[in-house]
Order: C-alpha cells, then structure tokens, then sequence
C-alpha cells in the first residue's frame, strides 16, 4: 500500500511528509498527555490505596509516552515550551474522550475510559510498528511492553463491576455517555494529511480500517460483559454516531480550556520561559 | 481481603516476603502486586498468597531450638577454616590415594 519504504531522518523530510510525521505526532503525543492529566485528578481519591497506585501508575506510564512522542516532536526545533506550557490550546488534536473531566468518585469512569482508550492505543500501536519513519518505529516497542498491563488492568475491573447489579448499571451509564466520544479516536485530524500519513507509510493501518478492528475488539467483548454497546447493528458509524465535539480536529469541549488553564498555571505563576528539564532525553537512555 | 506478597529477583532465587495488597482475588492481587512490588526493584517473579492460608507457629506456641543445651549441634570445628585447610584435605585425600594403589598393588602381587 505505500510507495515509501523508509523515509529520511528529520532533517530530510520534505515539507509535506514532516507535515504528516508531524500530525501523527501530535495526535499521539496530544492524547496520552491529556488522558495521563486526566487520570492524575484519581491520585489519592481512588477506591483503595491499591487501585489509586495502579491508576497513577498507569498516568505514569501515558506520561512517560507522551514525552517519547513529544520528544520527536523536538527533532524538527520545537521546544517542550511550545508543544506544552505556550501552546494555543486550540491546537491540541487529542479525542474528547480523553478530556472529558470525571464525576467526583465515578470510579466506572476511567475504568471503561481506559478500556475504551487502551485497546485502541494498543491497535494503532501495532499500525506503527512496521512506520517508514524509523524514529516512529524504534520507540513503538517500548511503548506497548507498559500497553499490555493497561488492558489487563481495565479487562480484569471492567468484568468485575459489571458482575453485580448496581456495577452493572454505572458501566452501562458511562458506557452510553463515553463511548461516542471514543469513536472519535479513529477520526482525522485533517482527512487529507491523514491520505498523506498511510501514503507515505508512516502508519500501516488506514483509520477506518484501525476503527473496523477495535469494534471487532471491544464490542464482543462488552456484549459478553451483557452490557448493550450503543452502536447500529451492522457496526456502521456515521457522523450521527459521534459528539459534538471531536477533539481530533481541535475542536474542543469547555473542560478542555479549563484543564489546560490548570495544568499551565503553575507555569505562569513562576514566571516560566522555558520547560525545567530533570529527565535525560530519550535518546541517551 | 489481604493477599501477602513474596518477590524473587532472579531466576532460581528465594521468593521473600516484600508486604502485601488487599484485593478481592488472586487475579487482582497480582495485578496490584505488579505495581506495588515488583516496579521499583528489580523482578523476576511475585507469589500472592491469600493471608489466612498462611500457617503460623511463633515463639509464643513453642520454644525454638528447645530449652537444653545442645551446642554440641554447631559446627564450630569449621568456623576458622581457611585456604590453607583446603590444602591439608588435599594433601590427606593424596596420601589416601596413594596408600590405596599401593595396598592393590600388594594384592595383585600376592595372587600371581
């Protein structure tokens, strides 16, 4: 399907592959950041010490992603300022499903979340495994080898709160309130630089062919939980299935602008110009 | 309910006691484990292990060892061997090998 086998170190894309390096970049990068924000508002309100640890600890995980896409972000000049702190938020990418802020102690929240969200992450991860762009597909390995505890974790609590009657019904209300949104992590964020992105080979899997594989994914699965996955029959999606708001074409919901407000604040209150840096970059570790 | 936890660093190693996580069952107790026991230090493997199956006797329901004197059970002999030890038990397995070959030889003499 792509007519590209390997395309060039940064320095040598030409302007409308960088554009396509880059716009897979962001979607990635923009998605696990703010997911990983998300999910850090759980920090000591979770359930238990245990399930508070495991939440955090996956935050963790998507953080540390986020900056291993970011940081390829770096290699065409952008400094983490820019790609974070400075950003216009009205240019982040990431799906609504990951901004949507949680109901005070809705713990079925970012289970089905993170169900919802890691089986995709998991297949658009495998679509980058083969990238013509070799510093895409270098860090593709180390990303999934935290992916697989992710889907344990929200497979094993997901069949649990759905195993008795009032768990079973919170999943299924949030289940109904998010699952729309999840839909729109297999939207584009510009359907012509996504052409583009399977083109040229970056990714191996179309959108529309990584959204067919995770219906195939996670509707059966949920079904079988006996939960009802509100979606047409045949697993058409059209326009009417999705929000709103996308996200993915940064169009954004109001809890997006409040969440960037408070994760930039401290920034702006120090008077900052520039990202502290306490981590070697990812290339010398 | 209380799963103890017990990690082992390296292959063929002891699993030892490193704490334990409150889950409803083995699956979750692993899964917590994972996280609490096994990310900061370096893992080979965890055992999750429902609390009340763990038998206990403590020094409270026997006395340890017994109440005689019995340090004729320790090894003291040993404690101050050294290299030098090493080269007297190979210097007296020689001469065992030694008075060995030349008894048969004896013998195989006498029968011709």
């Amino acid at each position: 399907m792509s007519v590209i086998d390997h395309l060039s170190g940064p320095e040598d894309l030409a302007p409308d592959e960088r554009e396509a390096v880059e716009t897979l970049l962001y979607r990635l990068a923009d998605d696990e950041f703010v997911l990983a924000e998300r999910y850090t508002e759980w920090q000591v309100r979770s359930p238990t010490l245990e399930s508070d640890l495991a939440l955090s600890n996956i935050a963790q995980d998507e953080l540390g992603h986020a900056r291993l896409w970011y940081d390829l972000l770096e290699d065409f000049g952008h400094e983490e300022a820019d790609l974070l702190w400075e950003r216009d938020p009205e240019t982040f990418t990431h799906s609504t499903l990951v901004e949507l802020p949680f109901e005070s102690g809705d713990w079925a929240d970012p289970i089905v979340r993170s169900y919802l969200y890691d089986e995709a992450e998991h297949l658009r991860l495998q679509a980058l495994e083969d990238s013509s762009y070799p510093r895409l597909e270098d860090r593709v390995g180390k990303v999934q080898g935290e992916e697989r505890y992710h889907r344990e974790h929200a497979t094993n609590w997901l069949e649990r709160l759905a195993s008795t009657e009032e768990g079973h019904e919170r999943v299924q209300t949030t289940l109904d309130r998010l699952f729309p949104h999840a839909l729109t992590l297999f939207q584009p964020v510009d359907p012509e630089i996504e052409a583009r992105i399977d083109e040229y080979g970056i990714r191996t899997q179309s959108l529309d062919a990584l959204g067919q594989q995770w219906l195939e994914t996670v509707v059966p699965f949920l079904e079988s939980l006996g939960l009802a996955v509100p979606i047409a029959e045949d697993g058409a999606v059209t326009a009417d299935d999705l929000p709103e708001t996308i996200g993915r074409d940064a169009n954004h919901t109001e809890d997006w602008f409040d969440l960037y407000e408070e994760f930039t604040y401290t920034y702006h209150d120090l008077g900052r110009d520039s990202a502290e840096r306490i981590m070697s970059d990812p290339d010398d570790q | 309910m209380i799963w103890e936890v017990f990690r082992q660093e390296k292959p063929g190693g002891y699993h030892t006691h490193c704490g334990n996580v409150h889950a409803p069952d083995a699956e979750m107790a692993k899964l917590f484990a994972e996280v609490q026991h096994g990310r900061r230090k370096p893992t080979n493997s965890l055992w999750v292990v429902p609390q009340p199956e763990i038998a206990e006797v403590d020094a409270e329901d026997t006395t340890f060892g017994g109440t005689t004197d019995k340090s004729y059970r320790w090894a003291m002999t040993y404690t101050g061997v050294d290299a030098s030890f090493a080269e007297e038990v190979a210097e007296s397995q020689r001469e065992q090998e030694t008075a060995d070959r030349e008894r048969e030889e004896v013998t195989a003499g006498g029968n011709s």
